[in-house]
Parts: structure tokens; C-alpha cells; sequence
């Protein structure tokens, strides 16, 4: 048993680096043996000069936290328009019987399908950008939040009516904490979609500075490098984010006790 | 008749009826303890899982009916007041009638809303067509066909995607559930992949393989792929040890072992990566065909955009939030005929 | 203390003078022997000795129950005995022959029935059949008779989410006796069942060991029913887990859970197992 827990960690690691290398190395030798149009595959050394001189004129930054600034603003609009409706969803009857089959069906129309609407409304600019991204971490907040607020068990109701908890000691001492694995549920999925229609919404939307706008650049311009470059730096967002969430889960729920 | 009772017992008495009934144990814990990865499989579970609520609950109503319908034969004499009373609180009740007058009711304002502003030209026409513009056109485009075609054109496109990177999907989530090696060699690469947002390929693509099927092949496949992979690689991944053991105390082949016990155990994971890829394909494909086609529903929108003509647009989002809707509604039946062995206790 | 233990020490005394031969050896033709079964496990980088120098010999047809308390290592013996673990030291010889996997020969009913919740109750049973040579007529057959063996003939097309626990753990009983093996296993399998269900099962196991003539080895932590339904009770202690002690179960093969010699030994048991009254004071009242 401890043999295995040992070719666990140093083999596995040695594992997991080995296709990446492995890959890489081939890529170096195809893009300098001439086979491969180097327009096409430009060698490693290429797209490093160019993160580096990116790095140095700070255009690919700028472009990067412009990106980073709207999805937050629509991160943070959309997942907090959809934790209150899912609030609102979840503790009245009214309100689900309401606005719940008007949302369900809201849900099935593929979120990309309002871009051409919002672009007429809002324009193609900040305020249609950030709409967008408002409305794809809307969902993802709402449902998990509303599915939260039905799963809090039976016997924690119970108890707090039995202590004739009023309504705000109910949400603060029961229910908030109940509901504490489906909020982050909740807000990782926002964050996850409203990344994506970040960058979907500079592809479609490209005024003002962005990565997605970085990227068509690069196409139009057919400067593979930099599309490389700017495919890596999105994969290190998200992987940065994916990192946070599940730091933060891991700190904040850990104290507490089913 | 009794006031409304303290807040705190109403939401005991609707959590009562909120009989979690059928919805399974891995739906659950999935959705508590976060999605996989980056790719969120939680939202096909809640649509599943709000569905079999539903179910519950209508049941429930249903009850609650019979019950309201003693309860009234019960006190015939009934005043004028007493029967707006009633209707008000049939409204608020979980009673049948009131809940779809309710559901209804949002919809048929916002309808209003709009049927009023284009008859006092609030907003202009290009902002927002009449109702009855975009009746017409859909009229129009069913009648010469231009709908039907536009739409199996894109129908066509996600089937081919969503086989492409359901296959692949099934093979590499299989392949790393079963061999603890290859997973460590691929899942970096499969991680590092599956990090980027889909459509944060596409430059790249257009570069590589231009604008044509194969980039709308690509990316949908690639789509699906993600999350079939992942839903595969956990359902195999968690099949509980107490059935490996049951197949091994009776001597199973490796062959039968995944047969008689592997396999069915992980189906429902299995099927909820696909459900959530074909949900995430579908997505993609509305996305490329906006972005990057001549022909299909997305282009039709991109169109209509072009010419400020949002009657197309509007139709389309309908049209699509239709597909949507059957597709959901499919793959449902699909999962519960698959799972009738999950009785509700 | 000194004082029970005595007490014990003298009742022990009584209670051996019934046994005619040596404890440990199996009464009759030895088909199962454990010799020296030692395993440790290790555990956030402690060293747990599960099982120390096991020895017991275990006769065809006999029902040795092993009774203790919870991480005296009596499931892991199962286990080892069952195949499931290779990892031990000592020798566990099955008709001379040492385990080295599982086998159809030796059935086993766990603790939680671990019926496949995909398949219905027929379906279960027959899955135990999968690697018989039998015709699919004879597999058939098989499982309707051993359906009707547990009574639930009627229920082969439910699922198991609609059955009780009992009826659960009864299908499951049905799938380990199906292939006919000459030694059952039993894993605590009452232990997640009502007390009248258990009561009721209990004469079930009891019957049909008995008709259908198999060995069986009933792990259970339940003192009543490791002496109502034992040839002999093996008495496991824990850290390390060990054999404290191996007693004949002189009684006749219809008990009576009230009969004086029954609670006599089921309140040595208990005392062996650090429980219960005094059993000087028991025997007192008894007589």
C-alpha cells in the first residue's frame, strides 16, 4: 500500500509533465525542419519573443485587464441579479409561480442568440459587452441559488420554527449556511460562463480593447504567434480561475460541519 | 378563513412539498459539491433535477386540489368579498388553476408591453419590430421553406458535432478511467485544453482550417467533448467499490464486469456529460453560425442584425429557444427511461 | 473486577466441562483451516494489527459463529477467507487447497444487501450464475427455486428500490446460495434490519443451512444470534485481533431463546466480551 502511495507522487509528476514535453519538442523540430509553413507554426522561440515584447510595450495587458474589468462588472452584476432571483424564487411561492416558468423558458434560448438583439440595444460597446456577460452568469447563479434555497433540509426548518426564529434569524443562523455549497456552486459556474461570453463578446462586439479583439487583430492579420500567445494567456485565466474557486470553496467551507 | 400563518411555518409546510422524489443521489451531490473541472455539469443536472421537482410537486398539487376542493364543499355560503378572497388566495396557493394564471400572467404583460409600444411607436422598428411583424415573418418563412431548410442545415451541423465529440469523449473518459497510466499522461493536456473557452479557438481555427463545415464540426465536437469526457472519466471513476466486489466474489471476467456492472452503474454520469454536451454544443454552434457562416438559424440572426430587420432576429431566438427546449425535453425521457430503476421510495 | 473475573473463570471452568474434546479442532471432517493468519494494516502511517495468529479449524457442515466487538477484525477475516485479500500472513487452506481469489464455491451475504439497483430481483439473483456452466432452462429454474426458497417467488420483476430491507437482504441471501456453494459467508447480514425482521431471518438462515447441508461462518456482533445459530462461537477481541476464545454451543438444533442454558451462554459470552451482568448472579436466578 505505502509502495504505491510512493510511485504516486514522483512518477506521476513525471507523468503528467511527459506528453506536454513531448509535444513541445516536436513542435520545435517540425517548425525548424521546414516542413511546416512557419506562418502556420511559428517556432517556440518566436511566440516567447513575442509574449516578451508584449510584455515590455504592455498592449496585451492592457488588452488582457480590459477583459478582466468587464467580466468582473459582468460577473458581479449577473451573478447577483441571479443569487436575488434565485433568493426570491426559492422563498416565495408567489414569486416562483411568477416569474419561474418565464425564466425556465428564458433558459433554453442559447445565450449567444441575443447577441445580434443586445448589440442593437446596447450597442456594441462597453454597456453591450458587459449586458451580455450580466446575462450569461444570470443563469447559472439563478438555478443553483433556487435549487440551494429547496435543498435545505426539512429538519433545519423545522428546528428554527420550533425556536420561533424570526424571518432574518432563520436566513443568518439556518439557511445562509445551509445553502453555502450551492451559492459557490452557483458563483463558480457564473464565473465560468461569464468568461466565456467575455470572450465571445469581444469576438462578435470588437470596440474597445480586449483580448478577443487581440485576437481577431491576429487573424486578420495572420500573425500566428500572436494568436498562439493570446490562446495560452485565456488558458492561464482560466485555469487561474478555476484555481481561486477552488481555493476559496476549500477555505470557506472547511469550518464548517454537516 | 385563517390569516397567513407565520412566515417560517409556510416555508416548513412548502419545503414539505418539496418531496426531493426521485431525484438521484449523484444529481445531488453533484450539484452540492460543484461542478468538475471547468466545466460546470451542474446545469443539466438543476434542469433535471427541477424537473423531477416539478413532477413532485404537481403531484402534490394535485393533492392540495382535492384537499382545497372539501374544504370548499365544505362552506357553501359565500359572499362576494369571500370569493375575491378566494381567488387571491388560489393565486397564492399552490393550487393548479393559480399557478398557471401566474406563469402565464408575466409572459402576456410583457407581450402587452410590447404589442403597445410598437402601436404608440415607443421605440422605433428597427429596435423593435411589431409583434405582429415577427408573426408574419415567421408565417413567411415556414410557408417558402427558408425555416425548415435553415434549420435542419443547423440541426445537421450539432448532430454531426455532438457525434464527433461524443465519441471521442466516451473513448478518452473510458481510456483514463481505466488505465490509471494513461491518465496520467493525458489529463494535463485534456486540463490545459479544456481550460480555454470554446470560442477562444476560433481565431486560431479560422487560421488553421478556414471558415467552412470544419470549423463549425470543430468546435461543436470539441464542445461536447469536454464535458462527455469528463462525465464519462467520473462515472466509470466512481462506480461504488461494494459492486466491484459483488462482481469479483462471483468470479467476473473483465468483460463482465463492465457489462453487468461497471457500465450500468456509471450511466447516469455518462448521460449527464452527454446531456450537458449536447446543451454546450448547441450553444456553440448558435455562436460559430452568428460568427462565421452563410447559411443556417445564426446566420439568418446575423443577418437580420445587419439589416436592422429584428423580425429575423426575434423569430430566430424563438425558433432556437424551441430547439432548445425539445432538445432538454428528449434527453429527458431519455434519462428517465433509463433510470426507472430509481424508484422513489 | 477481580471479582467478575473470577466469577467468569469459574463459570468458564463449568461451561468447558460440557465440551468433550479440545476447543479449537473442528468437530468432524476439517474442510476450512486457518493456521497462524496474522494481517496489519497501515493507516496514516500507523501499523494496525487487524488480525493476530488466527487458528481455527472449521468442520463440513458445522455453523461457526464469531461473535466480538467492532474492530476486532472479524470482517477482515471474511474477507481473507473469501478471497477479496491477499495480503496476509499464515495459511487459510480451503479443502487442503490455499485461497488464492474468489471463488463460486464460497458465497457471501454482506452487511448491506449490495444488490444491483439496475436489475430487478430476478435479474440479481441470476447474475450469480453468470460464470455456471448451467443452460439458460436450468439457470432459470435455479433462481425461481431459490426465490421460492426465501419467499419473494413473487416478486422477481421488482426492482430493488421497491423492496423493504428485509425482503433486500433476503434476495441477497437467495444470490449466495444460488450457485450452491458449500460454504456461506455471512457479513453481519441481520445487522441493518428491525429486530423482528432479524428474529424472523434468523430462523430462515437457520432452516435452510440446515436443508441445503452447507458450512457457514456468520460474523455478527449480535451475542443472541451468534448462540442461536452457532455449532460452536469463536470469540474475537480487539487490538490486536485475536481469538479469546472458542466454545461449543451444546444445545439442540431447535433453540429456545429462553431456556436457561441459552441465556447461560449467552451471558458468558457477554462476559467474555466485558458485558453484562455477573454471570455467577445470572446462574443464581436461573436455577
Amino acid at each position: 500500500m505505502s509502495a504505491q502511495a510512493a510511485t504516486s507522487r514522483g512518477i506521476r509528476l513525471w507523468r503528467a509533465v511527459a506528453l506536454p514535453l513531448v509535444l513541445l519538442a516536436a513542435w520545435e523540430a517540425s517548425s525548424h525542419s521546414g516542413l511546416v509553413d512557419p506562418h502556420l507554426l511559428p517556432p517556440l522561440e518566436d511566440v516567447v519573443a513575442r509574449a516578451w515584447n508584449e510584455g515590455r510595450n504592455g498592449d496585451l495587458l492592457t488588452a488582457l485587464s480590459a477583459s478582466l474589468g468587464r467580466d468582473l462588472a459582468g460577473f458581479v452584476l449577473g451573478a447577483a441579479a441571479g443569487t436575488a432571483a434565485g433568493l426570491l424564487l426559492g422563498f416565495s411561492r408567489f414569486a416562483e409561480n411568477l416569474l419561474g416558468p418565464t425564466l425556465r423558458v428564458h433558459r433554453q434560448i442559447a445565450l449567444f442568440a441575443w447577441v445580434p438583439l443586445i448589440a442593437v440595444w446596447f450597442g456594441a460597446g462597453e454597456p453591450g459587452k458587459i449586458a451580455f456577460i450580466a446575462l450569461a452568469a444570470f443563469q447559472p447563479g439563478l438555478i443553483n441559488i433556487w435549487r440551494g434555497v429547496q435543498e435545505i433540509p426539512q429538519r433545519y426548518r423545522e428546528l428554527a420554527a420550533v425556536l420561533t426564529f424570526g424571518r432574518l434569524d432563520f436566513l443568518r443562523f439556518v439557511a445562509i449556511p445551509a445553502m453555502l455549497p450551492a451559492i459557490f456552486t452557483g458563483l463558480k459556474a457564473a464565473l465560468i460562463y461569464a468568461w466565456q461570453a467575455t470572450i465571445g463578446a469581444e469576438l462578435f462586439m470588437t470596440i474597445a480593447p480586449g483580448i478577443g479583439g487581440v485576437m481577431m487583430q491576429g487573424r486578420q492579420l495572420f500573425q500566428m504567434d500572436l494568436v498562439l500567445l493570446t490562446i495560452l494567456l485565456l488558458g492561464l485565466v482560466g485555469a487561474g480561475f478555476n484555481t481561486l474557486a477552488g481555493l476559496s470553496e476549500t477555505l470557506l467551507l472547511r469550518r464548517r460541519l454537516s | 378563513m385563517a390569516r397567513a400563518s407565520h412566515p417560517l411555518t409556510q416555508s416548513v409546510q412548502r419545503s414539505a412539498s418539496h418531496a426531493v422524489n426521485g431525484v438521484a443521489a449523484d444529481q445531488q451531490a453533484a450539484l452540492l459539491l460543484g461542478g468538475y473541472h471547468s466545466s460546470p455539469i451542474g446545469d443539466a443536472l438543476v434542469a433535471a433535477a427541477l424537473d423531477s421537482i416539478a413532477d413532485a410537486r404537481s403531484a402534490d398539487a394535485r393533492s392540495a386540489d382535492a384537499r382545497s376542493a372539501d374544504s370548499q364543499a365544505a362552506s357553501d355560503e359565500v359572499s362576494a368579498d369571500d370569493q375575491a378572497g378566494r381567488l387571491f388566495r388560489r393565486l397564492l396557493a399552490s393550487d393548479r388553476t393559480g399557478r398557471l394564471i401566474l406563469g402565464l400572467s408575466l409572459p402576456l404583460i410583457v407581450l402587452l408591453a410590447w404589442q403597445l409600444s410598437s402601436s404608440f411607436g415607443w421605440l422605433p422598428d428597427q429596435i423593435l419590430p411589431a409583434p405582429a411583424l415577427v408573426w408574419q415573418t415567421l408565417q413567411e418563412r415556414i410557408a417558402d421553406g427558408s425555416l425548415w431548410g435553415d434549420t435542419s442545415i443547423s440541426l445537421l451541423r450539432v448532430l454531426r458535432g455532438f457525434a464527433l465529440g461524443a465519441a471521442a469523449g466516451l473513448v478518452l473518459g473510458g481510456t483514463m478511467a481505466a488505465s490509471r497510466r494513461l491518465h496520467d499522461y493525458l489529463n494535463p493536456l485534456f486540463l490545459a485544453v479544456s481550460q480555454v473557452p470554446t470560442l477562444g479557438w476560433v481565431p486560431l481555427l479560422i487560421l488553421l482550417i478556414g471558415i467552412d463545415e470544419g470549423l463549425k464540426n470543430t468546435l461543436v465536437a470539441l464542445s461536447v467533448f469536454i464535458p462527455v469526457t469528463l462525465g464519462t472519466y467520473q462515472g466509470i471513476r466512481d462506480v461504488p467499490h461494494a459492486y466491484r466486489e459483488v462482481g469479483a466474489v462471483f468470479t467476473f471476467s473483465s468483460t463482465q464486469m463492465l457489462r453487468t456492472i461497471v457500465l450500468p452503474a456509471a450511466v447516469p454520469a455518462i448521460f449527464t456529460g452527454l446531456r450537458e454536451g449536447l446543451s454546450n454544443g448547441w450553444q456553440t454552434l448558435v455562436a460559430v453560425e452568428l460568427l462565421a457562416s452563410t447559411e443556417g438559424l445564426g446566420y439568418q440572426m446575423a443577418y437580420g442584425r445587419q439589416l436592422f430587420q429584428l423580425e429575423l432576429v426575434i423569430a430566430g431566438m424563438l425558433v432556437i429557444g424551441l430547439i432548445g427546449f425539445a432538445f432538454d425535453f428528449l434527453l429527458g425521457r431519455i434519462e428517465n427511461h433509463l433510470q426507472r430503476w430509481k424508484v422513489a421510495a | 473486577m477481580t471479582d467478575l473475573h473470577l466469577a467468569n473463570h469459574l463459570h468458564a471452568i463449568d461451561i468447558a466441562s460440557l465440551a468433550t474434546e479440545e476447543p479449537t479442532a473442528a468437530p468432524g471432517n476439517t474442510v476450512l483451516s486457518l493456521s497462524q493468519v496474522s494481517k496489519t494494516f497501515h493507516v496514516a502511517g500507523r501499523a494496525v494489527e487487524a488480525l493476530s495468529d488466527i487458528s481455527l479449524d472449521i468442520a463440513e457442515g458445522e455453523f461457526v459463529s464469531i461473535v466480538g466487538a467492532s474492530g476486532c477484525g472479524k470482517s477482515t477475516l471474511l474477507r481473507l477467507i473469501l478471497g477479496l485479500d491477499r495480503a496476509y500472513q499464515g495459511s487459510i487452506l480451503l479443502d487442503g487447497k490455499p485461497i488464492r481469489k474468489p471463488g463460486l464455491d464460497r458465497g457471501i451475504v454482506f452487511q448491506e444487501h449490495r444488490l444491483l439497483p439496475w436489475l430487478s430481483v430476478e435479474a440479481n439473483v441470476a447474475v450469480a450464475l453468470r460464470r455456471s456452466k448451467f443452460s439458460p432452462r436450468q439457470k432459470r429454474d435455479t433462481v425461481r427455486s431459490h426465490l421460492e426458497l426465501v419467499g419473494l417467488e413473487k416478486f422477481a420483476e421488482a426492482y430493488p428500490a421497491q423492496l423493504s430491507g428485509g425482503m433486500q437482504q433476503r434476495v441477497a441471501i437467495a444470490r449466495a446460495l444460488v450457485n450452491r456453494p458449500p460454504f456461506l459467508l455471512l457479513d453481519e447480514p441481520l445487522g441493518a434490519l428491525d429486530a423482528l425482521t432479524r428474529l424472523r431471518l434468523q430462523d430462515e438462515l437457520k432452516r435452510i443451512v440446515r436443508h441445503e447441508g452447507i458450512t457457514a461462518v456468520l460474523v455478527t456482533h449480535d451475542v443472541d444470534e451468534a448462540v442461536y445459530l452457532g455449532d460452536r462461537i469463536v470469540i474475537m477481541q480487539p487490538h490486536p485481533g485475536r481469538i479469546a476464545g472458542i466454545l461449543p454451543v451444546g444445545l439442540p438444533a431447535n433453540r429456545n431463546r429462553s431456556d436457561a442454558a441459552f441465556l447461560r451462554l449467552r451471558d458468558h459470552v457477554l462476559g467474555q466480551l466485558g458485558v453484562g451482568h455477573e454471570p455467577a448472579a445470572a446462574i443464581r436466578a436461573a436455577e
